[in-house]
């Protein structure tokens, strides 16, 4: 029987050596995501400094990231308020690679942080900095570390990390 | 519920960082190097369903069957059809508009895609066409500049 064929494997010499013909092309892939309602203010928040959330009456839950919509209610939320800088790390990770697959010496840590006077369960996802990543734990009280009011963008990058209350 | 419309953060902006290396493979390979070595359009003809591909293809379309045998076709051939573009690929006027030419080379039953050069008034479907070499050919499909009118 005819062995079937199963392609040509390529090295890295080959291409380092231009032994074979390639051609490369970057994409201009701009976006431009729209915030809605809730997320916009809840970056305005963020540039003057502030955790904004939303309540729903019905079950009096308070969301943050604020959202539009109760989806256990399935109606529209009712008020802004303005949260502690605080919160609680629900969960983490020590992350040696970044996304596009390159080697980190210190790792970076993202974590969900829950946040003070939201509803239990209810954060948002950021960076854990300034502590030793072996010192770490759950249920670890964590105070927002901002970026000085003139760099702020309005941008979730508007805090820079979050660090343990010591 | 009346939607709130003063705010300033109605959209975000960004752009991801893709990109790509293609390689051309075995039969793009044979095709640019006849190309960028000899000057050459290199085809791929099969005897059994009488056609010749151009590029060089490394199986028939029609009959699977593998081709081995590939020899160039003539650089003149015939305008089969064409199209003025009067916009690039981000949306910018092109002026003059760019042609993209449909050619069938003598000696082949595919169709070459390229650009057509020269005035874009004067193409016409069924024109006597040949093909422009780059002075500098490093390959690419780009050592082709163009169909040029005869």
């Amino acid at each position: 029987m005819k062995e079937p064929k199963l392609g040509t494997a390529l090295s890295s010499e080959d291409f380092k050596k231009k032994r074979v013909f390639t051609t490369s092309y970057k994409p201009k892939a701009e976006y431009a995501w729209d915030t809605g309602f809730a997320i916009g203010h809840y970056l305005e928040g963020l540039k003057e400094g502030k955790l904004l959330a939303r309540s729903c009456k019905k079950c009096g839950r308070i969301l943050i990231p604020p959202r539009a919509f109760c989806e256990l209610c399935f109606r529209p939320t009712d008020d802004w308020i303005e949260l502690e800088h605080t919160g609680t790390i629900n969960t983490f990770s020590l992350c040696y690679i970044t996304w596009d697959m390159r080697k980190l010496t210190d790792p970076v840590i993202p974590s969900v942080i829950e946040i003070d006077g939201a509803t239990e369960g209810c954060g948002i996802m950021h960076m854990i900095g300034g502590v030793d990543p072996k010192a770490i734990q759950v249920g670890m009280k964590v105070e927002a570390v901002w970026k000085p009011a003139d760099e702020r963008e309005g941008s979730i990058t508007d805090i820079k990390h979050w660090r343990p209350i010591l | 519920m009346r939607v709130p419309s003063n705010q300033n953060y109605t959209a975000w902006r960004g752009s991801i960082p893709v990109g790509s290396l293609y390689t051309v493979g075995l039969a793009g390979q044979m095709f640019l190097e006849a190309l960028k070595e000899k000057g050459e359009i290199l085809g791929s003809p099969c005897k059994k369903c009488d056609k010749v591909y151009v590029p060089t293809s490394i199986f028939c379309e029609s009959c699977f069957a593998e081709l081995k045998e590939h020899k160039p076709v003539k650089s003149e051939g015939k305008v089969v059809s064409f199209t003025l573009c009067h916009y690039d690929i981000d949306g910018n006027v092109l002026n003059p508009p760019r042609i993209a030419a449909a050619v069938r080379l003598d000696g082949a039953t595919s169709v070459l895609i390229h650009d057509g050069l020269g005035e874009p008034s004067k193409w016409e479907i069924g024109a006597r066409v040949k093909v422009k070499l780059a002075t500098n050919r490093e390959g690419s499909i780009l050592d082709i500049e163009g169909f040029e009118l005869i």
